[in-house]
């Protein structure tokens, strides 16, 4: 018998599909790998839809200044710090597949509504997902301006926005829509956009060259700048390729999904192959193309990434592969809105203890607050703003961490399936060090503490 | 062997054991900066370290 699902969105599936898919699992978990991985592939969906997320604007800016500046020598921080976050994915895995429960909810009820609410809902995950979207339509409308003369005509972003805001708009509004075809029409388009970046990126590499012995050595060899830019680099890249906003999203994806007991081998599969090893990929060729390129020509190079993909194209040789190479790059500021505005949304609702309903206004407006953003074609980011809401993320981030390693180990939440696990408890305490860090170095640089 | 999971006045033991690896990462950190500056604070780094290696080590025990 499935078991009933305990969210709004999940109840939109209907029993006989939930049926269906455990039958299914059950199936694949007698099959052969390769039938088993395949079928786990096409199942999964929350993972993909948390790496479409986190490959966002940031990420990749700071993966192509990296492989600008330091050639392919810092790819290793990639796997080693998205292989820290799996350790909290797996345990958002383990809150939704054998808990059942919204993370938020109970973090309300055993830590208080600071942490759960505030922290986790309002701060770490809606009002992220508003301010850092303006970055995601910054670069969006540059690219599709830039992408526009090679195709023959002009699209300035003061008209171009609009097309940004349709797309994004009409995707995110789809999610929870005719029961599960909604949320599978949602996370098939971000399974073909990884698929579109994967491909892109990798015909340009191809196109470029890679010096594989250097690749390999920056990708098992670690290697930092010396002092503390050293430590500034490792500390911000492993805490800050997933976060909060990322295990809230997979929670709660997975919960709209209906998952239950028979789900956490499929939910695990997912955050490694739908999370994981796209991420790594995508911002391992990123890396690895820019080292290629601009990193051989040397000199000082531009900081955003607007500038940087425009000082790339050149390098990349005929027309068509600069086209696939913006095409790509530009599904990169689309996922993440759709990303983080099905995040804000979930997080907005959970915070005031609201039903999500995909077809009420309520759901309908918080899912689009963040395309305010669209304002960053004329005015930047308000940077009073950002500076708060960055500072709030940096003091409050490893209190989450702390709170998400709590639970996992509570009896009174997940009764018999709490954590057992000693290695899985060590490497979320790991990620909590590093997050923890990242709290101190801000206020070691707010007292002057630290070295400039 | 603890039971970090029993109150020890407002908090469980896993709460405090949380807080002291957070002031252990803060002596750390506190000591990587006087390190990297002019070498000094040395027994600070390495009373961190361990004192953080010691959390962790605590803290991963699972729930009995």
């Amino acid at each position: 018998m499935t078991e009933v699902p305990s969210y709004p969105i999940a109840e939109k599936v209907s029993p006989e599909e939930l049926e269906a898919e455990v039958a299914r699992l059950d199936e694949l978990s007698k099959s052969p790998p390769f039938k088993k991985g395949w079928g786990y592939l096409r199942l999964g969906g929350p993972g993909f839809i948390d790496a479409a997320t986190t490959l966002g604007a940031g990420t990749l800016t700071a993966s192509m200044l990296s492989g600008a500046m330091f050639g392919y020598k810092t790819m290793w921080l990639l796997w080693v710090s998205m292989g820290l976050g799996m350790f909290m994915m797996a345990a958002a895995a383990r809150f939704t597949c054998r808990g059942g429960f919204r993370v938020i909810a109970e973090q309300n009820r055993y830590h208080g509504w600071v942490v759960g609410s505030l922290m986790t809902g309002l701060l770490g995950t809606a009002a992220v997902a508003v301010i850092f979207n303006y970055g995601q339509y910054s670069l969006g409308t540059h690219l599709i301006e830039s992408l526009a003369p090679m195709l023959g005509f002009e699209f300035p972003r003061q008209v171009n926005w609009i097309v940004f805001m349709a797309i994004t708009s009409a995707i995110v509004l789809s999610y929870g829509q005719r029961g599960r075809k909604g949320i599978v029409l949602v996370e098939s388009f971000m399974k073909l956009c990884i698929s579109l970046m994967l491909v892109s990126f990798g015909i340009c590499l191809l196109l470029v060259g890679v010096d594989w012995g250097a690749m390999l050595h920056g990708i098992f060899v670690p290697w930092l700048p010396s002092g503390v830019e050293g430590v500034d680099l490792f500390v911000a890249s492993s805490a800050a390729a997933i976060g909060v906003m990322d295990w809230v999203l997979f929670q709660y994806a997975g919960l709209a999904r209906g998952w239950g007991r028979k789900h956490e081998t499929l939910a695990r599969f997912d955050i490694f192959v739908g999370l994981f090893l796209p991420f790594v990929l995508i911002n391992f060729l990123v890396v690895a193309v820019f080292a290629g390129t601009l990193h051989q020509v040397g000199g000082t190079h531009p900081e955003s990434a607007t500038e940087l993909a425009g000082a790339l194209a050149p390098l990349l040789g005929p027309i068509w592969s600069q086209v696939l190479f913006y095409v790509a790059f530009l599904a990169v500021p689309i996922t993440t809105t759709v990303g983080m505005s099905l995040a804000g949304a979930i997080a907005i609702h959970e915070a005031f203890g609201w039903e999500p309903d995909t077809s009420s206004w309520r759901w309908r407006i918080s899912a689009l607050l963040p395309q305010i953003g669209f304002l960053a074609v004329w005015y930047p980011r308000p940077v009073w703003l950002v500076i708060a809401i960055a500072a709030f993320l940096s003091l409050s981030n490893n209190i989450v961490g702390w709170s998400f390693y709590l639970l996992l180990n509570d009896k009174r939440v997940l009764g018999e399936d709490r954590n057992k696990s000693y290695g899985w408890n060590a490497g979320i305490l790991l990620l909590i060090c590093l997050l923890n860090s990242v709290a101190l170095i801000y206020l070691f640089n707010r007292f002057g503490w630290w070295i400039r | 062997m603890i039971d970090i999971d029993r109150r020890f006045g407002p908090f469980s033991g896993r709460v405090w054991g949380l807080i002291a690896n957070f002031a252990a990462n803060a002596m750390a950190l506190y000591g990587l900066v006087g390190y990297l500056r002019d070498g000094t604070h040395l027994v600070f780094l390495i009373g961190g370290l361990l004192v953080t290696a010691a959390c962790v080590l605590l803290l991963a025990q699972p729930s009995r």
